[in-house]
């Protein structure tokens, strides 16, 4: 009788949107641990996520939620991005003019540029603070050294996108950042006139390289960061989750850290807390549902073999990936209300701003050309670069993952500390300290 | 519980934003000034149909797209200023108020009925008023953005200018710049502020040191052809009264300028965009063509015969002062002319006019392309100055004369200095002064430094007051005596002859140990050139290298220059041969004037080191 009444209530044009609604989220609210599990891994946005993860990585603290919110400043960037792309025109006879549109006359315009805008910076610096996060926790330590490669690269194409952005209010502002910043390019050795040339497709900066620019602004480098992005997330799933302290993973009552080949992540395995549950689990268990996301690593499956410092991810994940969502959401949206993106004079190539500044993040690498030309522009970013990519390769000791400035890291966290500050005070040199002609002035 | 409350708390911010974000779009400005526009339409409306289209009609964007004038202009002006067209509105106030009609702007009255001669519908708004079309917000529209390159004429001269220059200004005559920008003639009745600074950019000389494409072709100051584009009015007007305020490494003169010469040509200079709407390519280029000459119009006085008096009328027109001193007046940047009729001859005078540099090779003076009348009588007028200064004692001959480029302390910093190349000689560098015969100063005194600004005072001073001069200069800046140096062994002549091999193995030696200072073309513009003091000499300075003897040569490099960064070149190993081929090779550079072209300009490379560099 019950059943038939169940089952007449599902027939009803009443039954419509509640059959609609369960078509697509065809699990109810959870309020069991079987259910968490199952919301997390049928649900197509959820899914790459765990099913638990350990405490240790939600800790706010640990991850300042940096690298999540790279992502979600990516999101916003391809969002407005897209609606800015409706009304630009990448000439240089119709651009600027474009600008003033979007600024006077287009509804939400100038807030979509400022958002778009302020973005931008805000994903250069968080990308950058997301990679001081990683070195400075040792998260790169095997077995996660190519994410961190990958995450170097991530980073140079975060800054490749941005300055190719730069490029396309075609200001005063954007005519010269750009033309100073590939002059830069241009001090390669042997290759530095070829990569100019093929960057601008000129001599100098004109609608050819507004062009290129424009391409490689919303077509080439955003598939590019796409696809990079897509495995370094994949990474961190297969790598076991966020770096933490092999203490972490220990089972209760145990304290011997795992061996390389054993599982090391939270393996998201329903797992019955309370006495009463364990019956239930059991019969779960025998239906082996949840055994694909226990092979995370290793010979064999180790169902059941966790350590309880985990939770579910539905809800403490999630919540707190939606905090950071809306707390980036919150932060750019106040900054572009506030603050309007910079739309300087027109282009006039006869007339240079002195100084002629490129981009603030590369106002280190214009600093130190102030030195030497090919040192500062290509030598020692370079080397840089190199070094970076290699950093996981060169320091492999298993020791301090996953916790910050831990004291067995005194050496490498301080070398890396000195080359971050470093780089920010030639930055912040570039930015405020330098007048006409290069020379020193005071901000104030 | 927490994570939640700040997500409730950021969730809010988001949604406040979106409110005041979206409240901010969509109630525009505009709409009110068109809605209450459409109000007073309607009820000035006399006939049924008109009320009816008004009542039809919606608040929108108008715009008025302007194609003629080179880069399309779209100017959205007529948004807010919908009545501007509109003959019943001029008693309204700004944004709904007719703009106003003017037999001087060419709008013609018929019938009680007035119709416009620049109809807003060919020309917009923006191509007369500046300011910034695209926009719908007055911050933007009105060009109020410091980045925006052309405000509104009537908000650049009120709004945000020095208090100080506000008044002297007006939007009106600020406007005769735009209306230049088609009405080109020289002399167009409707914007004589144009003309007139026209004018002024000749006389005042302007011209010598400024280009300005189609006018003029001087190569000192920054081009001007764009120069309107580029600057604001304010800026413009600032750096015109005082070049000082707004570039401390400016050596503009300070010209003597009243209001009205400088409102005229600061709007002259504001016209100049580098485009003109009227004219086409190949009237530009036409113009290019004739660029070297000059307008008719400069310095043509009726009366044409060359006089002193007139060179005197010529002097004060042309603003000669605005850099030289004459008289009591100083412009601070070149040589004192009073005395010019006791130092200088005729025929000095018009070579040096016609090329200054081919008296004093480093010379900055512009070449002004003067008639040949007005030179004659500029020439005659500073001839007739022959009367020599009464100076008692050397101290007052000091600074009377010397000071101005020497410095009041002797050190060579004297007001000029700057502009001087060579630089006035630092008397105070005592390994300098003590070491060279006191024949050589008394010469430099009386016959002057030839190929540099140090004017010959043979004239103008007695053999006594320069021998007393000489005293107070040793007595109160090099404050050492003589030294007597050892016996040096020069020759008097160049031993060496004068043949394409010694030249060539001098110039292989001066390539090799002479141009980090001398520089590669010897002009001693070397890399260390800027480090030294003295600077190294410009050994292309014909006028002077010719008038150097051989032993002096000989002595200078051999021996070195004491008090200068000249080394002792026979303690580097250079033979008495070496030395001498150097000298040739100098020589080589610098062709006496009888074997140089007449009317001897700067010195030509030979032909065998063009081809070499």
């Amino acid at each position: 009788m019950s059943t038939q009444t169940v089952t007449r209530s599902r027939d009803g044009w009443l039954a419509l949107p509640g059959n609609i609604w369960r078509s697509v989220f065809r699990n109810p609210l959870p309020d069991s641990d079987l259910g968490r599990a199952s919301t997390s891994f049928t649900n197509f946005f959820l899914h790459i996520h765990p099913v638990k993860v350990s405490r240790h990585s939600l800790k706010a603290t640990y991850t300042f939620g940096l690298g999540l919110m790279s992502a979600f400043l990516f999101l916003i960037l391809t969002v407005t991005g897209v609606l800015l792309m409706f009304y630009y025109v990448p000439s240089t006879t119709q651009a600027y003019d474009r600008m003033l549109d979007l600024r006077g006359t287009v509804a939400f315009g100038i807030f979509l540029r400022n958002m778009h805008r302020w973005s931008a910076h805000a994903m250069v610096a968080v990308v950058f603070l997301h990679m001081c996060r990683v070195f400075l926790t040792g998260a790169y330590k095997p077995p996660r050294e190519f994410n961190w490669v990958l995450g170097v690269l991530l980073l140079l194409v975060t800054f490749f996108m941005s300055f190719t952005g730069y490029l396309l209010p075609w200001d005063q502002l954007a005519f010269w950042a750009i033309t100073v910043g590939t002059s830069i390019a241009g001090y390669a050795p042997f290759v530095g006139k070829d990569v100019r040339f093929l960057l601008l497709g000129d001599s100098t900066v004109g609608q050819e390289a507004l062009l290129r620019f424009y391409v490689l602004h919303v077509a080439v480098l955003p598939i590019v960061l796409t696809m990079l992005a897509t495995i370094h997330f994949w990474r961190i799933r297969k790598d076991g989750g966020l770096a933490r302290p092999p203490e972490e993973d220990a089972l209760p009552g145990e304290s011997s850290t795992p061996g390389p080949m054993e599982v090391v992540s939270a393996a998201p395995v329903v797992m019955a807390t309370s006495a009463g549950a364990a019956a239930a689990a059991k019969p779960l268990l025998e239906r082996k549902q949840y055994g694909i996301q226990g092979l995370v690593r290793g010979p064999i499956t180790k169902v059941g073999n966790i350590s309880d410092r985990s939770k579910f991810s539905w809800p403490s994940l999630f919540q707190a990936e939606l905090l950071v969502f809306v707390i980036t959401v919150a932060a750019i949206l106040v900054v572009s209300l506030f603050f309007n993106a910079p739309l300087e004079e027109p282009v006039n190539a006869m007339h240079p701003p002195n100084p002629a500044k490129a981009p603030w993040y590369f106002l280190g690498l214009q600093e130190m050309v102030s030195y030497s030309a090919f040192w500062g522009g290509v030598g020692i970013p370079t080397i840089e670069v190199l070094i970076l990519l290699l950093v996981p390769y060169l320091d492999r000791k298993q020791v301090g993952v996953g916790r910050w400035f831990a004291k067995e890291r005194l050496l490498p966290n301080t070398l890396f500390i000195t080359f971050a500050v470093l780089n920010v005070v030639l930055m912040v040199i570039g930015t405020f300290f330098r007048g006409a002609n290069w020379e020193f002035v005071s901000p104030w | 519980m927490s994570t939640r409350l700040s997500l409730a708390i950021a969730s809010l911010v988001v949604l406040v934003v979106h409110g005041i974000v979206f409240y901010d779009q969509f109630l525009n400005r505009w709409e009110k000034h068109q809605t209450a526009y459409l109000e007073q339409a309607r009820s000035l409306a006399k006939t049924d149909a008109e009320r009816q289209s008004i009542d039809a009609a919606k608040p929108r964007i108008e715009q008025i797209i302007v194609t003629q004038f080179g880069e399309s202009r779209v100017d959205r002006c007529t948004t807010c200023h919908i009545a501007s067209d509109d003959p019943r509105f001029q008693a309204y106030s700004q944004p709904l108020h007719t703009h106003s009609y003017s037999a001087s702007l060419g709008d013609i009255e018929k019938n009680g009925r007035w119709e416009r001669r620049h109809k807003f519908s060919d020309f917009g708004c923006t191509i007369c008023h500046d300011g910034q079309g695209r926009g719908l917000d007055t911050f933007y529209a009105h060009g109020e953005d410091e980045n925006w390159p052309q405000p509104l004429l009537g908000f650049a001269t009120q709004a945000n200018w020095k208090p100080a220059y506000k008044a002297k200004l007006t939007g009106a005559e600020y406007m005769q710049s735009n209306c230049a920008q088609c009405h080109t003639e020289d002399s167009f009745a409707g914007t004589p502020l144009v003309t007139r600074g026209r004018q002024l950019f000749f006389e005042k000389g302007c011209y010598g040191c400024h280009r300005i494409q189609g006018l003029s072709h001087g190569t000192l100051g920054p081009d001007l052809t764009e120069v309107g584009k580029r600057w604001r009015i304010d800026y413009l007007w600032g750096h015109t009264v005082n070049p000082r305020d707004y570039s401390a490494v400016s050596f503009m003169p300070k010209f003597d300028l009243n209001d009205d010469e400088i409102k005229a040509l600061v709007v002259f200079l504001k016209s100049r965009k580098g485009m003109n709407f009227a004219e086409t390519t190949m009237d530009q280029y036409r113009a290019k063509l004739q660029q070297t000459s000059l307008p008719a119009g400069v310095g043509a006085n009726a009366d044409n015969t060359p006089s002193a008096a007139r060179g005197e009328q010529l002097i004060a027109q042309r603003s000669c002062t605005a850099c030289h001193r004459l008289g009591d007046k100083d412009g601070h940047i070149s040589p004192d002319l009073s005395y010019e009729g006791l130092i200088r001859d005729d025929n000095w005078l018009m070579a040096h006019f016609k090329e200054p540099r081919s008296r004093i090779p480093d010379s900055i003076m512009p070449v002004f392309g003067f008639s040949e009348g007005d030179y004659r009588s500029i020439t005659d007028s500073l001839l007739s100055r022959k009367t020599p200064p009464n100076f008692k004692t050397g101290e007052e001959t000091y600074k009377g004369l010397c000071a101005r480029c020497h410095g009041e302390k002797g050190d060579g910093k004297g007001v000029t200095y700057l502009y001087l190349d060579p630089a006035p000689r630092d008397l105070t560098k005592a390994a300098f002064m003590t070491t060279k015969p006191e024949e050589r100063f008394l010469t430099s005194l009386k016959e002057g430094v030839p190929g540099t600004s140090m004017p010959p005072w043979e004239r103008v001073l007695t053999d006594q007051q320069r021998k007393d001069v000489l005293d107070y200069v040793f007595k109160t800046f090099v404050k050492e005596s003589r030294r007597e140096l050892k016996e040096r062994k020069v020759p008097e002549t160049n031993p060496v002859a004068f043949t394409p091999e010694s030249v060539n193995a001098g110039e292989q030696i001066f390539l090799q140990r002479c141009t980090g200072c001398h520089g590669r073309k010897s002009d001693g513009k070397g890399p260390n050139s800027l480090d030294i003091s003295p600077r190294p000499r410009n050994l292309r300075n014909s006028a002077f290298i010719n008038h150097t003897t051989d032993k002096r040569l000989f002595t200078s490099i051999t021996y070195g220059v004491e008090g200068t960064a000249m080394p002792s070149w026979m303690d580097y190993g250079l033979t008495q041969t070496d030395i001498g081929n150097l000298i040739n090779f100098i020589r080589s550079l610098n062709p006496k004037p009888a074997a140089a072209p007449a009317e001897g300009k700067s010195p030509k490379l030979t032909s065998r080191l063009t081809v070499r560099r």
